[in-house]
């Protein structure tokens, strides 16, 4: 019994020093995003352009910025993220996160 | 702990009475509805100024306890101050997550190949076997940090993720020396930098993939690894099952996860996510600086947190007060911490150290509370000399915050 014991302890160390690593198939299934944009100008525009990659929570968390910051941010998606953003929409997508962000900072509440 | 989480009850209960409300309010705003939809199961205030600063927390990501929740898809989820009170080891299930691309959702081992190429002298496709037999299996307790973390904090503000100071987390690697899986296509002559890309890929043609490269001195360090192990268990999908890049402190945009290419560079990196972002100014800029010369983030500086108390907590006047937390040296090993307030300063004592690159645990009894401790906050120092600064050098992206948090706490 005794020798079984020491046996068995020496190919323990002998694992420990050199661990036999297993790599087994892995899968995930992560939660959707279900957060809801709130109503504004150029909603439908944001939706169409923008969520297709854009979680709305990271949209709506941002800071408080000027037009101009929303509007570089626009193009910095078109120009080097290569997002296929429709012109003609920049402008209400603009218009709606200035709107919304305006209402977050008026109303801090939410309700 | 500047951002005011907190782990008491009365704090929880009355975030999820608010969300509760804002939904029944018709959810102007975002959070709450994020709260009300996903979650329902509470809100945390990060104390962001000047707002939005509220968080949905949920447990429903695969393999994870309660997390902050910033984005669903890809992924990116803060940890709860309150975790680093518990341990200098982050458990892998409160361990922060951030992704810039979608990830893939699945992984077969036996098709896993990590690609060995550039400036080598022969091109090789190695297995997942192949990666954990080039050479000896090595553990690093190595601090993982967010180049970006603390950014909402920012004054002014700055766009981007807007993380509390949770996105960063202490683990027990373990893999092989990246060194040992280079050698198994040879490094050539004139070789400058590696350049590391995962699966994680965009989702539309031509944007720029999520690839990072180290200076090829750091690459052959002996505690820059391949690693498959976290904590003594495989890696989470996460956190980038099967095999992610650790470099001990440097900042984790560097730890490429997913691990599938490695690529030896002979000149510098002009990929965007080294060449174009995740730079920081030379020299002190304003908001108002345009042009300014920069270099690409890299090695972390010190930081240290209170963990026993959120700001604004009560302490027993005339009676001992026991505080603690956590710090760090950054790219070098801890070398003090010190409690600091107005006239106040104070040296704390230092806990276990588990490796150069770990959080360290620091303790500090006060006799007796005499009064409130306005402002008072910890500061470390590491064996370089570099010290945690009082004002944050603002840079445009928020970058490599390590401010001296500060906290109230009221005596009664």
């Amino acid at each position: 019994m005794k020798h079984w014991a020491i046996i068995l302890a020496v190919l323990l160390a002998g694992c420990d020093s050199r661990p036999d690593v297993v790599f087994v198939n892995a899968a995930i299934t992560l939660p959707d995003d279900p957060a809801e944009l709130p109503p504004g100008p150029g909603l439908q525009a944001v939706v169409e352009n923008c969520t297709a990659c854009h979680s709305p929570s990271t949209m709506l968390q941002q800071p408080q910025v000027p037009r101009a910051k929303w509007e570089s941010m626009v193009s910095k998606m078109i120009e080097t993220y290569k997002a296929p953003v429709d012109e003609q929409a920049i402008p209400e997508i603009v218009d709606y996160f200035v709107a919304v962000q305006a209402a977050q900072v008026a109303n801090p509440g939410g309700a | 702990m500047a951002d005011g989480n907190s782990a008491n009850g009365k704090t929880r209960s009355r975030f999820t009475r608010r969300a509760l409300l804002a939904g029944a309010g018709g959810g102007v705003l975002a959070a709450p509805v994020l709260a009300q939809r996903l979650i329902g199961d509470g809100m945390i205030d990060l104390g962001l100024p000047g707002g939005p600063s509220e968080r949905p927390l949920t447990p429903r990501f695969p393999g994870k306890g309660e997390m902050i929740v910033h984005r669903v898809r890809p992924p990116v989820l803060e940890t709860p101050m309150a975790v680093f009170d518990h341990g200098t080891i982050t458990p892998n299930d409160r361990f922060f997550v951030r992704w810039n691309w979608d990830m893939p959702t699945q992984i077969n081992a036996a098709a896993h190949r990590v690609a060995v190429g550039g400036a080598v002298r022969q091109p090789v496709s190695l297995t997942l076997d192949d990666v954990a037999n080039a050479g000896d299996h090595v553990d690093v307790v190595a601090i993982n940090q967010c180049a970006g973390n603390g950014r909402g904090f920012s004054q002014p503000r700055v766009t981007g993720g807007q993380w509390g100071n949770g996105a960063m987390g202490c683990a027990r690697w373990t893999g092989v020396r990246l060194k040992d899986v280079l050698a198994k296509a040879g490094v050539a002559d004139g070789a400058a930098r590696v350049r590391f890309a995962g699966l994680d890929v965009p989702m539309v043609d031509g944007a720029p993939q999520f690839i990072k490269s180290i200076p090829i001195d750091i690459a052959m360090r002996d505690d820059v690894l391949v690693a498959w192990g976290m904590n003594g268990e495989p890696l989470p999908l996460l956190h980038g099952y099967p095999l992610r890049i650790v470099v001990p402190g440097w900042f984790s945009t560097y730890w490429v996860k997913m691990l599938s290419t490695i690529e030896v560079l002979t000149g510098d990196d002009d990929s965007y996510y080294v060449a174009k972002t995740y730079r920081v100014p030379t020299a002190p800029v304003t908001p108002q600086d345009k042009g300014f010369e920069t270099v690409p983030v890299s090695v972390m500086p010190p930081r240290s947190f209170i963990t026993s108390h959120a700001d604004g907590a009560i302490i027993a006047l005339g009676q001992p007060l026991e505080l603690r937390g956590i710090a760090m040296g950054g790219d070098a090993a801890l070398a003090r911490v010190d409690l600091v307030g107005a006239g106040l300063e104070l040296p704390c004592k230092l806990g276990p150290d588990e490796g150069t690159y770990g959080f360290r645990r620091w303790t500090l009894r006060i006799p007796e509370v005499t009064g409130d401790l306005a402002q008072i906050g910890v500061r470390a120092t590491n064996a370089n000399g570099i010290t945690q600064p009082a004002e944050q050098a603002w840079n445009p992206s928020g970058y490599a915050r390590n401010v001296i948090e500060r906290i109230n706490l009221r005596a009664q």
